[in-house]
């Protein structure tokens, strides 16, 4: 018996043939190709939902991100990924309100400076209190450096800024539960225990990373803060800057901290600056991470199920010697039996890949609950070939064993 | 080409001094042991013997399904003995019609869809092939079982439905070994009569047999021992 190589085995008259024949074998043991294709399935699967997973994390980090925006520089006490260690800094002092003052004065490349002190504490109206709402004071200049837009009423001005009127914006979250739906603008609610009106909302902005509300908020001015709330809580200075030059900007910052703490060169910096990427390369870290597994996974279950594919399919083999020598004797060339059993093992394997995806649909409409995501059509088409490319790589072997078979012997196997 | 004088009694198959010996745990097996054989167009020849005497050895020779280990084979003025596995492909599927001892049907398959196998590795098309494949059956008398699976027919209606099989491509040669094998006695008779319609019309038999009354069918019949 010659042994067949290739060219191409499947000859393109019996491919159509063949795939009717195949269907018709995986659709009539449905439990039996399901089984054999279960490394297949959960392989689909697993690859689909890593990539739904991926799209809706990045969805909700890119949403994150822009409330951090990609050209505001936060002077701040602590950075925000530190790997100083706890005694060196627990010394630092305070980031002073009046220094932002000097920072807008003297950088070049600030646009807009705001303090921003930070408290928390419950805001209440009548019988209705809402407890842990974060109390930012901070100036006019903040409206030009956030994202979030005012949705209702307006910002407060220099003028109330500089009287220490007390005025607020509230939040997404306070809105909803101390006036559900009702008119906000001119009521009276209570910060702490003193009295504010409100003259603004601020539009809704969801979670940040998916671990607290930005809408659980009011933004006071930054006087009344100093007055009522001051001791207490933190400071820190947002910085907006020219997006082109934020790596300038980040150094003169550093510069003039340095010069209005009248460090030595020796000494280290005693505040710090942060911006958005390290949260950037934190997440690409937490993205590798859940991608490798993924891979992993797919891998392993997609290895896994072609050993089981192809041991099916040598049982399969074995099963229909006859069948095969039957079809050489009615004129089956050896490629095209080749042709028939890659193209079974393929289709077995194409289901498998079919019952993954629509299974990761399902997962992904469930991961679609709770936080917007998609699953990735090109990713999911990539599968589907992945699974076929399984089938054909699995099926090889035991097709060539069918191709191969010396007709008499088959005819005459029991 | 075929010319106008080869019409009458012409040899359709010769066979030249064919040896098929195997190797056995180091012994040699003569199952075939230097066989001449003419056959004649529209002859119905029957092949008796005792069992081992190297009767289905042969038959698959003829049928191109086996090459000899020594010997000259020719079909239709064609060498077979040196042809490679897709030429003898293509003479046992346009040439060539088997009918089994033990039928050899797809079980999942209709009878009509069984039929339909050997178009399927010609290359016809669909609607012709079914075509081809229900006139096959209503002429060994299955029009009515035409969707039917080998599970739902008698011994007798399976073999006719491989009757079929081996019909439906217009085979110069049909070989059938031991067809009957596996049949009562009235399912075999009738199967004995599709074979003399086949030869009233006109086709070529070679059919292989231990019983005298099946060789009986035959116009010449040949014994190996
Ligand atoms: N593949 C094989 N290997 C070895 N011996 C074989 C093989 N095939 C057939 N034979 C031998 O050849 C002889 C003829 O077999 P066969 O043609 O099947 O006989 P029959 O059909 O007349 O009963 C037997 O002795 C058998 O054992
Ligand atoms: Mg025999």
């Amino acid at each position: 018996m010659k042994i067949i190589l290739l060219p191409m085995p499947i000859a393109p008259f019996s491919c159509f043939e063949n795939l009717k024949i195949s269907i018709t074998a995986v659709l009539a043991n449905k439990t039996r190709s399901l089984l054999t294709a279960l490394g297949v399935v959960i392989g689909i699967l697993a690859v689909t939902l890593m990539g739904t997973l991926i799209s809706g994390l990045d969805q909700s980090f890119e949403k994150s991100m822009e409330f951090l925006g990609k050209d505001v520089l936060y002077i701040r006490k602590f950075q925000w990924f530190g790997e100083d260690e706890w005694w060196e800094i627990r010394n630092r002092p305070d980031i002073l309100v009046k220094n932002a003052g000097v920072i807008r004065e003297r950088s070049q490349y600030a646009q807009y400076v705001a303090p921003v002190s930070e408290w928390w504490t419950s805001v209440r109206k009548d019988d209705e209190s809402v407890s842990g709402v974060r109390v930012s004071g901070t100036t006019e200049d903040y409206a030009m450096i956030t994202v979030a837009e005012v949705e209702k009423g307006r910002f407060f001005s220099r003028a109330e800024n500089r009287s220490g009127a007390r005025v607020a914006l509230i939040g997404k979250d306070i809105s909803d539960v101390l006036f559900e739906g009702r008119n906000i603008l001119g009521e009276r609610i209570q910060i702490g225990n003193y009295n504010f009106r409100i003259i603004g909302e601020i539009e809704k902005q969801g979670k940040f990373l998916g671990m607290f509300s930005l809408d659980k908020q009011v933004i006071i001015p930054i006087g009344a803060h100093q007055r009522l709330f001051s001791r207490r809580g933190w400071t820190g200075i947002n910085v907006k800057v020219d997006n082109a030059h934020i790596d300038d900007a980040h150094e003169e910052l550093t510069a003039l901290m340095r010069q209005l703490r009248r460090l030595r060169p020796s000494e280290k910096n005693n505040f710090a600056i942060n911006r958005q990427d390290p949260f950037r390369e934190q997440y690409s870290m937490i993205k590798l991470a859940i991608g490798g597994t993924g891979i992993f996974i797919t891998i392993l279950s997609l290895v896994v199920g072609g050993i089981g594919i192809a041991n099916i399919m040598f049982v399969s083999v074995k099963e229909r010697t006859k069948e095969i020598g039957t079809r050489k004797a009615l004129g089956a060339t050896s490629r095209m039996i080749l042709g028939q059993f890659l193209m079974e093992s393929m289709t077995i394997c194409l289901f498998g890949g079919l019952v993954g995806m629509s299974l990761a649909y399902g997962g992904s409409r469930i991961i679609n609950s709770f936080f917007p995501s998609e699953m990735p059509i090109g990713l999911a088409m990539s599968a589907l070939g992945l699974s076929m490319l399984v089938g054909i790589i699995s099926g090889l072997a035991p097709s060539y064993k069918a191709a191969n078979l010396d007709p008499i012997d088959a005819l005459r196997y029991e | 080409m075929i010319t106008t004088k080869r019409t009458i009694n012409v040899s359709l198959i010769l066979l030249k001094k064919i040896y098929k010996i195997y190797h056995v745990g180091g012994e040699e097996v003569r199952a075939l042991d230097g066989v001449d054989l003419t056959i004649s167009k529209n002859e119905f020849l029957a092949i008796k013997g005792p069992s081992g005497s190297g009767k289905s050895t042969l038959m698959n020779m003829i049928g191109c399904l086996d090459t000899p280990t020594s010997g000259d084979y020719e079909f239709e003025g064609e060498m077979v003995h040196n042809m490679d596995d897709n030429q003898l492909a293509s003479i046992r599927n346009r040439k060539i019609g088997f009918v089994f001892q033990t039928f050899n049907l797809l079980p999942k398959a209709t009878a009509q869809h069984n039929v339909e196998i050997p178009l399927v590795y010609a290359n016809i098309r669909r609607e012709k092939r079914l075509m081809m494949a229900s006139k096959a059956l209503t002429s060994v008398g299955l029009e009515d079982r035409m969707h039917h699976k080998p599970n739902e027919l008698s011994g007798g209606q399976r073999q006719r439905v491989a009757i079929a099989r081996a019909l439906v491509n217009n085979p110069s040669l049909v070989l059938a070994d031991e067809p009957t094998g596996n049949l009562d006695s009235k399912s075999g008779q009738e199967i004995m009569d599709v074979f003399d319609a086949l030869h009233q019309e006109g086709n070529t038999i070679v059919l292989v047999t231990h019983e005298d009354y099946i060789a009986a069918h035959a116009n010449r019949t040949i014994q190996l021992f």
